[in-house]
């Protein structure tokens, strides 16, 4: 057997791997959400009309603010990578503080959203939310459950990306060693991926 | 030994896919707000919804560029293993007799 063909590896570091371990996991958080998203369709099949008009309460031009910041928060960090792969450290950390910034007004406006609606009395098994149709108690139970669950990922996000920040300053990530922050940028778009999602179901049903 | 990612993207393809997905967030809310096609609404924002989660994945996410080929079937995977709980929750709640 030729032994130049067998493969070795460096420093014991597979990038392929690494990086597949993380679709694994992205996935699992996908079918996650996915099962939500199964749920909300079976009871917007059953309630139609609840759910206009519950969604009709939501506030849209919020919705459509942190759609566009959570877009941008998915550009900043895919560009932080880039610089890093191209030796541009100083780039690179000011756009992963970019894009912290970005995920931390976005949980500042989600903030703001339920705070509004909690102060109206609409709140999982609240007196005021109780009164209503049955189908618009479904859909602010799922709107809790779905953009608080997302929020926590967002949350998580940061800390995450907040780590990547302390590596590079470290010197721990290098153009030659940068799978875990690409890794975090593929949990940060996934993020990103589920707020798409969320965006039109709960804030656009027309 | 490769390393980790031989080919970094340029920053203009970046930007132009954000700009993409902006445009297309414009258009799902014209579409949600302005316009009303009955029925329709759903199924447009779903496909604007997939053509952006598409620009991310391709794009952001490099999936475009992964060579393994496990990458490129592991989403129509697990999407296709997704489909099967909705049809089959969907011929539940379709067929189920009205319990009140």
């Amino acid at each position: 057997m030729d032994e130049a063909k067998v493969p070795v590896f460096e420093g014991g570091i597979d990038y392929t791997g690494a990086k597949l371990g993380m679709w694994l996991f992205i996935l699992s958080e996908l079918l996650l959400f996915g099962g939500m998203f199964i749920l909300y369709a079976a009871h917007r099949y059953k309630t139609p009309a609840d759910f206009h008009n519950a969604s009709a309460e939501l506030d849209v031009i919020l919705g459509t603010l942190n759609t566009i910041l959570l877009l941008t928060s998915s550009l900043s960090v895919a560009v932080s990578i880039t610089a890093i792969q191209k030796g541009d450290r100083r780039l690179s950390m000011v756009l992963l503080m970019v894009t912290m910034a970005l995920g931390l007004v976005f949980l500042v406006n989600k903030g703001i959203e339920w705070t509004t609606k909690i102060g109206h009395g609409i709140y999982p098994n609240s007196p005021t939310l109780l009164a209503r149709p049955k189908g618009e108690i479904l859909f602010f139970g799922l709107y809790y459950v779905m953009t608080g669950l997302h929020g926590l990922h967002v949350l998580v996000g940061v800390c995450v990306l907040c780590v990547m920040l302390i590596l590079i300053a470290k010197d721990k990530i290098s153009p030659m060693h940068f799978t875990s922050l690409e890794n975090s940028g593929l949990y940060w778009h996934l993020v990103d991926i589920i707020w798409i999602f969320l965006y039109p179901l709960f804030y656009l049903i027309t | 030994m490769e390393s980790g990612e031989e080919h970094p993207s340029k920053y203009s393809t970046y930007v132009f896919v954000w700009m993409g997905l902006v445009c297309l967030t414009a258009l799902t809310y014209t579409v949600a707000v302005r316009i009303h096609p009955g029925g329709w609404a759903i199924l447009v924002a779903l496909a604007i919804a997939g053509t952006k989660s598409g620009l991310v994945l391709n794009y952001f996410m490099h999936l475009k560029s992964e060579k393994p080929l496990i990458f490129k079937v592991i989403i129509p995977l697990v999407m296709a293993v997704f489909l099967v709980f909705v049809l089959l929750t969907f011929s539940d709640v379709a067929f189920r007799g009205v319990v009140e």
